[in-house]
């Protein structure tokens, strides 16, 4: 890991600040772009880059989700259903992330974030929402207004088991690689389990910091954990998400869904690139 | 957008939606993350400004451990605040699926001392 220095602690400041806001306009938690830079940028190993990045997924889950709490955005029923899937699956991928070879985890992060790209640009026209009126939201459904239609939007969270495998997955990927996970969950959530965009970032968001945190917990205990440059990170998504989220809330669903699909193929790339070398 | 507003007559069927059963405790989870990230942000700032002025010293590395320590604990408290939460609505389904997720935290927390100990 490269020395701590006042410099470099800026350099890590500043990329959490344009990786904060980023993640907050696509409703992820930021550690998609954070751990490439660390990784690929500044050459630090995957397992200091994925701790650090895993610290600021989860001080952007608590700050985004202690702004949106009372708004009935998050669906945090739902969220608690699928966080014993993301917990188990982040408690597994954090003993495993000890002993996996790099280059395979990159090629599996590459070869994934491409589907979700693809299943992503497929729905850009869709809107998951329940025109009648007499049809209930279900116990794990959900209602919350849209400021952008200035209505209520009214769901019903299906196919359980997809939503509980893809939690599970994204957990495990979230240890082993120190992002969210959301890139995954919100996409299924969303195409295959009927809940709105904005709903299944709010829940997706609210989710990784407890799917964060049980990975975080070993790499903390293992000494990956660099306080000083995981303090910076923290601060800049601090920092970047807040500004994020004040123009997040105008962007259009289809906008976010294009950029995000767009994000996703770069990283794919580049992750498919760094780990066939 | 017209559609959308039709939704807005909807009304609340039997059973417990998402809507009425959860404000409270909604609440007392944002308060508990907003609490937690809140004074981790504090340390790690007075932390980091600390240890750039002055890159060795104590207070500063104690603030940085600190900080990162409050920060694990947050969605860790949020999990247990809520089980509380869930025994005082008397929904036993919610309280025993939350007690597993803190189960889970618990055992990562094991494993982390376990790998601290050189397994």
């Amino acid at each position: 890991m490269p020395a701590v220095t006042a410099v470099l602690t800026l350099i890590i400041f500043a990329a959490g600040t344009v990786a904060g806001g980023l993640g907050a306009l696509l409703g992820l938690g930021g550690g998609i772009f954070l751990v490439p830079f660390l990784n690929l940028g500044l050459n630090f190993p995957i397992a200091a880059a994925a701790a650090i990045s895993l610290t600021t997924v989860i001080a952007t889950s608590s700050s985004v989700s202690a702004a949106r709490a009372g708004k009935q955005l998050i669906n945090i029923r739902l969220g608690m259903v699928l966080e014993v899937a993301t917990a188990a699956g982040s408690l597994l991928g954090g003993v495993t992330a000890q002993m996996l070879a790099q280059a395979t985890v990159q090629k599996l992060f590459g070869a994934a974030t491409a589907v979700v790209a693809v299943i992503m640009l497929g729905r850009l026209g869709r809107r998951n929402v329940i025109l009648d009126p007499s049809v209930e939201s279900g116990r794990l459904g959900g209602r919350y207004h849209e400021d952008e239609s200035g209505g209520m939007v009214t769901y019903r969270a299906r196919r359980l088991p997809v939503a509980l495998v893809a939690s599970f997955i994204a957990g495990n990927l979230s240890s082993l690689l120190g992002i969210g996970g959301g890139f995954i969950k919100v996409p299924v959530l969303n195409a295959w389990c009927g809940v709105p965009l904005r709903a299944a970032a709010a829940t997706s968001a609210f989710m990784i910091g407890v799917t964060a945190t049980a990975g975080a917990v070993i790499y903390y205990g293992h000494g990956q954990l660099n306080a000083s440059f995981a303090a910076a990170a923290v601060l800049g998504v601090q920092l970047g998400s807040w500004g994020g989220m004040r123009f997040g809330a105008r962007a259009s669903a289809k906008w976010l869904k294009l950029l995000m699909a767009t994000v996703l193929f770069v990283i794919s790339v580049m992750m498919l690139a760094r780990g066939a070398r | 957008m017209s559609e959308i507003s039709d939704a807005t007559r909807f009304v609340q069927p039997r059973g417990r939606g998402p809507e009425e059963a959860d404000p409270q405790l909604e609440r007392i989870v944002g308060t508990v993350l907003r609490v937690g990230v809140t004074a981790s942000s504090v340390c790690l700032a007075v932390g980091l400004g600390l240890s750039i002025i002055d890159v060795t010293g104590p207070v500063a590395s104690m603030l940085l451990q600190v900080g990162v320590l409050v920060l694990l604990a947050t969605p860790i408290a949020r999990v247990a605040a809520s089980i509380v939460g869930y025994i005082a609505e008397g929904d036993w389904l919610f309280v025993t699926l939350t007690a597993i997720v803190l189960v889970e935290l618990m055992a990562s927390v094991v494993a982390a001392l376990l790998f601290n100990r050189g397994l």
